[in-house]
């Protein structure tokens, strides 16, 4: 049943030692006093990259069926999406909580 | 015999069973378009604990940040990174008929995943220690213990039942009962499972670093 073919494993070595680096530098970030905003942004954009490096590489998915590539991608690129209706509401908590205002 | 009966007689004795049977979708085998549903699925309940998580964490002033150190947290990374690697390895020896190979490394994989669970049990009896619940905790804040433990929680039960499962078609594997496309199934979970633990690290330990 094997759809995928198996690389060879310098591919795998290459992919896990990008992984271990990103990792590493996820962990110096961390350690680092910067303002919450900032650093979330940071790991996020390291999160997408290691996404793509074990969906793509690791998970294979590169050597699948295209309509199945693109059947994964919009799906999880709209559950990414609808994440984010949550930021205007958590911030509107947070300034209500901070200033003693807001809705009775 | 009519022309209608025959066909009913061909079914039943199985002699039209290609014209009965649809094409897979997406033209994948079966098992493994059932593993990539699941992992779509558990994308959607690991992103609504993380919305949830940052919606709280964002919108509570004075959130606690009581990790001090992570250097454990590091260790069991590195573990899990490592795993990934050996999962694949242990793939690849499969699919070259390597079937010693391939059942080593996918217990060297499996093993992994024991010692990340017991390494993880032994944060959270620290972080229990300290006082932390699912209700309270010793900063304020009562949703961070509750945040904590369900999503950390929910990515342990993955993690163990994944070793257990490995084991399981492993030595299916060497028995002859299960074969190279088993392990490519699990091979997209193991993968699954360690990126979300990618994304749990920075958001749940080093968000809450103490400054």
């Amino acid at each position: 049943m094997t759809t995928a073919e198996s690389p060879g494993i310098g591919k795998y070595v290459a992919v896990y030692l990008c992984l271990v680096v990103i990792t590493a530098l996820q962990f110096v970030i961390g350690y680092q006093k910067i303002e919450g905003g900032q650093m979330a942004v940071r790991m996020l954009t390291f999160g997408v990259i290691q996404t793509i490096l074990v969906v793509v590489f690791l998970m294979n998915l590169s050597v699948e069926n295209r309509a199945l590539i693109k059947f994964i991608s919009y799906f999880m690129l709209f559950v990414l999406a609808a994440m984010n209706w949550i930021w205007t509401d958590s911030f509107r908590l947070l300034l209500f909580r901070l200033t003693k205002t807001g809705p009775s | 015999m009519n022309r209608e009966e025959d066909t009913v007689s061909d079914a039943v004795m199985g002699t039209h069973v290609p014209d009965m049977m649809e094409e897979s979708p997406f033209a994948i085998p079966s098992k493994k378009l059932a593993m990539w549903l699941f992992i779509m699925a558990d994308v959607m309940t690991f992103a609504a604990f993380l919305a949830a998580y940052t919606f709280t964490r964002n919108a509570t002033p004075n959130w606690p940040r009581p990790f001090h150190g992570i250097a454990s947290i590091a260790v069991m990374t590195f573990i899990m990174l490592t795993s990934c690697l050996t999962m694949l390895i242990g793939l690849r020896a499969a699919k070259m008929g390597d079937k010693a190979g391939a059942f080593r490394w996918t217990m060297v994989t499996a093993i992994a995943g024991i010692v990340f669970a017991l390494l993880h049990i032994r944060e959270w009896i620290l972080m229990i220690d300290q006082g932390v619940g699912l209700f309270h905790n010793p900063w304020g804040t009562a949703a961070f213990g509750a945040s904590y433990y369900v999503i950390t929680g929910f990515s342990l039960l993955h993690i163990s039942v994944g070793s257990v499962a490995l084991m399981i078609v492993g030595f299916r594997y060497n028995g002859g009962r299960c074969n190279a496309d088993d392990l490519e199934v699990m091979n997209l979970y193991w993968q699954f499972v360690d990126l979300v633990w990618l994304f749990i690290v920075p958001a749940v330990y080093m968000m809450n670093l103490a400054r």
